[in-house]
């Protein structure tokens, strides 16, 4: 039904549905009010009709007498012409004279009051008024009691009770067409800030991250100051980006002006051997930058929110071994000792495996280039852990988070390392909504660094 | 038109004249359908009747067309016995035509007609009064040329105190005991008159002859045997006082009571839709023409003027008529308890007169 969700029609349908269903309730009301007031206005009607007749009651010749006053009828009947029914019983409820044999009233007359009861009755197909007065004869010698009932047709009633209506619903009407179009501008205007956010958003540069600074209401002020927040956050990625690209180009800078550097020394020489050394060296170095540059580009990737590789489920515990093979003999020339323990059962996650050998890798070169002679891959099964401990020198707690930061280098010890192998490991387990936690080693030094998995992947 | 709808008078004599039942039936034109057809009951006499039937049946000869006239009480105590047997009541006894149409056994007519005729001629749209028929005195010569015409109530009620004697037996009035036209007057002009009592003292002092019908009365006032009739139906008196120089019609100055024929349709008539077709022709301008020109009725379309209208007589008589009101006030006048009283204060006021006065 509503083609297009909007805040004006929200807003529209629930303000203006109870305001309908309450101009529904007043109108409803207004009709019981009329009909209310045109009977009490033509019950005083029946009253004084009954009250005419009532007086004309006499005890004559041993039985009640009635000498029908024309007028009292004729006080029934108004413009609207009703059919008028009058009728004199007795106390012992017998039919004296009348038009007509009327009902009594069941019910009691209220204690205070003039006695007299009204009540709609039906007399055939004809919806009848009806007034019952229970008079005693003002006589010394016998009070008896009768009753005068009288009643007319409901014309007179309706016509007034309809004229009543048609004023107050003129009135409903009118006050209904004023509250909708109050509540039009009302609406028009409670949602115009809406539209100068919208036009100070659509003016603004692309390229600008400037907070937005307009007056605003306060619940729209609140979506101002968030989206300042964002914008802020957005400032800050765009300098660390801008940082990493400078820092990037730095770090490729300086192994490339010693590579220049290597190749102009090694042509001023003569001696092939010395060109020999040189050629070493540069291929030294360029196995070094080729390096740098595969981990600028996955650490690019990484950082990429659109890069959604497909995960598969995966085993943990030969993804460790693997590993412990790949670089145990690495290890051992150094003398380093490269250990492996795992859990008996499988540990699956669902996860990317090249990344996760990526940041094994980088992992155990990290500890081997901090001078560890024992490193330790471990596998938890739950929590599912991936772990590296080693016994190096570890870093300060204070300094673990700085470690994260590309092209940062702990401490002073780390010879030729980039700066970006834990980095890209963070990378890494961001993207398998993994944590990266940093500890003390077991024996309080060393440092364990692993990527703990969230428990419930299925 | 007359050649082709066959007239024909039925006067069915049965064993008591009493009984007697007029009635005129107007067959329809051949060819048309059989359920065409028309019962009017009404208690209006035959010569007033049947220039209304004719011109009715001469507008529309499919519809077989049958008039019973009856006395009122017949009438009514035929209606109650068959509500589905006449498609249209007429009748001049105003308070019983109000009871049945008060009490929803008239069926409303919603036409043009009805919504013009006057709001005093009609009740709702169910009762309509198509006449306008004054309550006259009728006074024969010799009474003129003795004390000279009495042209009010109080005239007459001075001629009946100071002459009393010299009319004994010469006056001629409606007995409300037993004829209720002369009820329901008694009980307007008691309601209208405090010094009515004294009239009807006076009335019984003069040893006054009481009769039923105003026919009796001018059947009386025609041969001689009475000087004075007083409450005489005047449509009916207008007639005989044009045919007899000997009489005069005397409309009271002082009030004039004006009794109005009462049309309803049943609300189980038979054939409502020809029912609604004739009382449509009686209170719209065509039948009251017919009204105006070919009876003394009186006719009350208030866009007709002259002779033989109601708007002709208010003009002469315009401050005295006195129309009986065609309210609720009617059905004070048929209250049982009502009649009872009214009735036992006429007898003692008319035979007080009597009682007092020597016997002769």
């Amino acid at each position: 039904m509503i083609r297009r969700d909007s805040l004006y029609r929200r807003l529209l349908t629930w303000l203006l549905l109870p305001l309908l269903a309450l101009g529904g309730l007043m109108i409803l009301q207004a009709w019981v009010e009329a009909r209310r007031t045109a009977d009490r206005a033509h019950d005083r009607l029946l009253e004084a009709a009954i009250l005419a007749i009532a007086e004309q009651v006499q005890w004559l010749d041993d039985r009640l007498w009635l000498d029908l006053p024309p007028a009292a009828l004729e006080m029934l009947a108004t413009d609207a012409e009703e059919r008028v029914f009058y009728a004199l019983y007795d106390a012992e409820d017998n039919f004296i004279t009348g038009n007509a044999r009327l009902p009594g009233d069941p019910r009691d007359p209220p204690p205070e009051g003039d006695g007299l009861l009204y009540r709609d009755i039906q007399r055939g197909e004809l919806p009848l008024r009806q007034g019952v007065g229970r008079v005693r004869l003002e006589d010394w010698r016998r009070g008896e009691r009768f009753e005068v009932r009288v009643a007319h047709s409901r014309e007179g009633r309706e016509r007034l009770a309809g004229e009543l209506l048609r004023s107050s619903l003129a009135y409903i009407l009118g006050m209904a067409a004023l509250a909708v179009t109050i509540l039009l501008l009302a609406i028009r205007a409670a949602l115009a800030p809406l539209t100068r956010l919208r036009r100070a958003i659509q003016a603004r540069d692309p390229r600008t991250l400037a907070p937005l600074e307009l007056p605003l209401p306060r619940e729209l002020a609140e979506l101002r100051e968030t989206l300042n927040e964002l914008l802020a956050r957005m400032r800050r990625v765009r300098a660390n980006q801008e940082r990493f690209i400078g820092d990037a180009s730095h770090q490729l800078r300086t192994p490339l002006a010693g590579l220049t550097a290597r190749a102009e020394l090694a042509l001023r020489q003569e001696d092939p051997a010395r060109w020999r050394e040189a050629l070493e060296a540069i291929r030294a170095s360029g196995n070094r930058i080729s390096r740098l540059a595969v981990q600028l580009l996955s650490l690019t990737r990484l950082n990429n929110p659109e890069y959604h590789p497909e995960r598969v489920r995966l085993d943990l515990v030969p993804l460790a071994r693997e590993a412990v093979r790949h670089h145990w003999t690495g290890c051992h020339r150094e003398g380093i000792d490269l250990g492996v323990e795992t859990p008996e059962t499988a540990v699956m996650i669902s996860g990317i495996d090249w990344q996760l050998e990526e940041a094994l890798g980088n992992l155990i070169d990290n500890a081997r280039r901090y001078g560890a002679r024992r490193i330790t891959l471990r596998v938890h099964a739950s929590p599912p852990t991936l772990e590296v401990e080693d016994d190096g020198p570890g870093i300060p707690a204070a300094q673990r988070r700085l470690m994260l930061r590309p092209f940062h280098r702990g401490g002073d010890g780390g010879g030729d390392g980039s700066g970006l192998g834990l980095a890209i490991v963070d990378g890494i387990a961001r993207s398998h909504q993994a944590r990266l936690f940093l500890e003390d080693g077991v024996a309080g030094r060393g440092l364990r660094i692993g990527l703990r998995f969230p428990g419930d992947t299925p | 038109m007359k050649a082709l709808a066959t007239t024909c008078l039925l006067l069915l004599l049965l064993g008591h004249p009493a009984l007697a039942e007029e009635s005129l039936h107007y067959p329809a034109e051949a060819g048309s359908q059989a359920r065409d057809a028309l019962v009017v009951h009404g208690a209006l006499d035959l010569p007033y009747m049947r220039p209304l039937l004719e011109a009715f049946h001469a507008r529309h000869p499919e519809i077989a067309l049958t008039y019973r006239n009856l006395d009122t009480l017949t009438l009514h105590q035929r209606f109650l016995a068959a509500p589905d047997e006449a498609d249209l009541l007429i009748s001049s006894a105003m308070p019983w035509q109000y009871h049945l149409a008060n009490a929803g056994q008239a069926q409303a007519l919603e036409s043009d007609a009805a919504a013009a005729w006057p709001r005093w001629a009609r009740w709702r749209q169910e009762l309509f009064a198509f006449t306008f028929e004054p309550v006259v005195m009728v006074v024969r010569r010799e009474l003129i040329e003795r004390f000279g015409r009495p042209d009010s109530h109080a005239a007459l009620l001075e001629l009946l105190e100071r002459h009393g004697d010299a009319l004994r037996g010469r006056v001629v009035t409606y007995d409300p005991r037993r004829s209720g036209a002369g009820y329901s007057y008694a009980i307007e002009e008691a309601r209208r008159s405090p010094r009515y009592w004294d009239l009807v003292a006076a009335l019984g002092e003069a040893e006054s002859v009481l009769a039923t019908t105003t026919g009796e009365m001018l059947n009386g006032l025609d041969e001689g045997r009475y000087w004075l009739g007083y409450n005489l139906l005047g449509s009916y008196a207008s007639a005989t006082v044009a045919a007899n120089p000997a009489l005069t019609l005397v409309i009271p100055s002082d009030y004039t009571l004006v009794t109005r024929r009462l049309a309803l349709i049943p609300r189980q008539a038979p054939h409502p839709r020809q029912a609604r077709r004739f009382l449509n022709f009686l209170i719209g301008e065509p039948g009251q023409r017919v009204i105006a020109a070919a009876t003394p009725l009186g006719a009350l379309h208030p866009s007709l003027r002259g002779p033989g209208t109601a708007e002709a007589l208010r003009d002469a008589h315009g401050e005295a008529l006195r129309p009986i009101p065609l309210g609720p006030s009617l059905l004070a006048t048929l209250d049982d308890l009502k009649r009872q009283a009214l009735l036992a204060r006429w007898r003692r006021e008319f035979s007080r007169g009597i009682d007092t006065a020597p016997s002769p």
